[in-house]
């Protein structure tokens, strides 16, 4: 999914850079070494705003948690939050890059939420205070999260220069950790290491009838 | 104040409301939940007559009441009502010798819209508790954590109930990304002007049975044919109060801060439940501390007084302190805590009315998937009471211990409109 994706953006980008494509490899690591993974990492060419096409991605609602936790898509994509838990859900958010609010429902009675501005839109359940979710919508034409190994890369990408941006919930060292990478003929590998720790994780495994 | 008039009783407060919020929203009514559990125990008890039988023991289950123990069998109602408002119903059955076999605990409307750019108000109308025991955090207001609730939370079971209308207001700062939640509560309430009364008749004690809306706890005296005491009544007419505020660090830690006053005019008799107004107020303070291994770490703290003023001022001071700490792994679950309670009243310890203890408490806890969970727990209570001697011609001071096993069976039923 993800190489297909890339593929077609990068055919769509063929024309604005002409040069010759090479891969950019970015490794994750936490304060102490240890690989960061689920981080949202995007690559965005600089001077050629190209954004990915708009996609119809979905925000499920399982065992009260979001699912995805974070979900990551180009900007104008719209989102489809079904509820697939037996108890009813008020999805809401008030971030400032998309407030919206989903009245009491179970299934998927509502039509999916548009996302046209980029930014960290958090998610919240109006009954279940534990819930907690990310969307990040971006206008980089190449984004992905990293993996178990902290890496995330980008085969095929036409050389130039791109700012890579770094974001997760839990990341301490303000609001995104960014760098100005050019990637050459032979591609580039960049490694990012974390000056901070992260943020304590949500505590996820606690019975949900012990409440707050 | 004024607020309260002495001729509506509690039965008319919460019900009321219910009922007309219920028909008012009933064209608007989603799907309700019903959950309903059974908790039965075993108990190995050597504890003293109980306070729930006019004694000075520390236990619900006395040395006459071990065996085979009905614990709890609870019946709530979740009814959500239009978009923002939530009708909630708890009814328990003790199987002792309460008013009525079958009561109510908890009966109120909240309302809980929307947060609008981080802030979020909450109101709460009808009858439930204050929001200071961080113990008490699982359904019903019980504890997860063990069997019997520290000596604070036992005495908000038995004697607090606002009925009444609380608000609070949140911001959510996690949502806004800090690292920290903020809470502010006030609330206005009446028909709780006895608080105090058990205090000073029997102490501090360390149980499960949460005392009914509309049910009486025993009380010590000389004539056991009397009947006990009735909690939830407006006396003065007089509107007390409380304010209290959370503080929550991510989800790994919460202090709560709440201070009470029941504003009661001591001097206000009530014949009709041989009782008086009691003025009572307090502080307490609770943190409870999670960590990412599983690990809890609970500290509670109380400290007040309570008077009447039947011909002078006769006054109570209280406090109590708890340390607890829990450890999971995942279903099952080890707990220990240690409670101080001490009541002085009229500034002598050893005058009758007076006391100080302190209790262990070790409990295990199995979940045995969604429905079924077993616990077994001891405790062992000492307490030094000078009214052991004036009223029963007992030592002052006695040791009870317990060892109890618990199953509860739960159930949960969704109501599709």
């Amino acid at each position: 999914m993800r190489s297909l994706r890339a593929a077609l953006i990068a055919l769509a980008l063929a024309a604005a850079a002409p040069a010759s494509p090479s891969t950019l490899s970015i490794t994750l690591q936490k304060r102490d070494g240890k690989p960061l993974s689920g981080a949202v990492v995007s690559a965005e060419p600089e001077g050629t705003p190209v954004s990915a096409p708009a996609v119809r991605a979905i925000m499920d609602q399982v065992n009260l948690a979001f699912v995805p936790d974070v979900l990551v898509i180009p900007v104008h994509s719209t989102v489809q939050f079904p509820n697939s838990d037996a108890v009813s859900h008020q999805v809401y958010s008030f971030s400032s890059a998309r407030q919206f609010q989903l009245p009491l429902y179970r299934g998927k009675p509502y039509p999916p939420v548009q996302f046209d501005q980029p930014g960290v839109i958090t998610l919240g359940c109006n009954i279940h205070d534990n819930m907690l979710g990310y969307i990040v919508v971006t206008v980089a034409p190449y984004f992905g999260r990293s993996d178990q190994r902290g890496e995330f890369s980008v085969p095929d990408l036409p050389a130039g220069r791109y700012r890579v941006r770094v974001w997760h919930p839990l990341l301490n060292e303000g609001t995104a950790l960014e760098r100005s990478v050019e990637v050459g003929e032979a591609g580039e590998t960049v490694e990012i290491r974390l000056t901070k720790s992260l943020r304590p994780a949500p505590l996820t495994d606690r019975p949900h009838s012990w409440g707050y | 104040m004024g607020l309260l008039r002495r001729g509506c009783t509690p039965k008319s407060a919460p019900l009321a409301c219910a009922a007309s919020c219920l028909l008012l929203f009933a064209a608007r009514a989603r799907a309700g939940n019903l959950e309903l559990s059974l908790d039965l125990r075993a108990v190995a008890s050597d504890g003293e007559t109980s306070f729930l039988d006019n004694g000075l023991g520390k236990f619900r289950f006395d040395e006459d009441h071990q065996g085979l123990r009905l614990g709890r069998l609870r019946a709530a109602w979740n009814q959500p009502l239009g978009e923002v408002f939530t009708a909630h119903v708890e009814a328990s059955a003790w199987d002792d010798d309460d008013k009525n076999l079958v009561d109510l605990t908890e009966a109120y409307l909240e309302y809980r819209p929307y947060p609008r750019a981080g802030w979020r108000p909450r109101v709460r109308l009808g009858a439930f508790y204050p929001p200071m025991s961080l113990e008490n955090r699982a359904r019903g207001w019980e504890t997860p954590y063990t069997l019997t609730p520290s000596a604070i939370s036992s005495w908000v079971g038995e004697e607090l109930r606002t009925i009444g209308l609380e608000g609070q207001v949140e911001w959510l700062g996690t949502r806004l990304g800090h690292d920290f939640d903020l809470q502010l509560t006030a609330a206005v309430f009446g028909w709780n002007d006895p608080a105090g009364t058990m205090l000073a008749d029997h102490g501090f004690a360390l149980h499960d049975r949460q005392t009914t809306l509309f049910g009486r706890v025993g009380s010590p005296q000389p004539d056991p044919g009397l009947p006990k005491k009735e909690l939830f009544h407006e006396i003065d007419d007089r509107a007390g109060y409380y304010v209290g505020a959370e503080f929550r660090y991510l989800d790994r830690a919460i202090l709560d801060v709440l201070h009470y006053d029941n504003r009661g005019d001591p001097t206000v008799p009530a014949p009709e439940i041989r009782d008086m107004a009691w003025k009572t107020h307090f502080d307490s303070a609770a943190l409870r501390i999670e960590t990412a291994n599983d690990w809890t770490f609970l500290l509670q703290a109380l400290d007040g007084d309570t008077a009447i003023d039947p011909w002078m001022m006769l006054t109570w001071k209280f406090d109590s302190q708890s340390a607890m700490v829990a450890r999971r792994w995942r279903h099952h679950m080890l707990a220990a805590r240690y409670d101080a309670f001490a009541i002085e009243f009229e500034g002598d310890p050893a005058l009758p009315g007076s006391e100080d203890g302190h209790a262990w408490t070790l409990a295990y806890t199995y979940e045995h998937g969604e429905r079924w969970r077993f616990a077994l727990e001891w405790v062992r209570v000492e307490s030094d009471v000078p009214a052991r001697v004036v009223d029963f011609g007992e030592p002052a001071l006695a040791t009870e211990s317990k060892l109890e096993f618990s199953a509860r069976y739960f159930l949960d039923f969704d109501f599709r409109q």
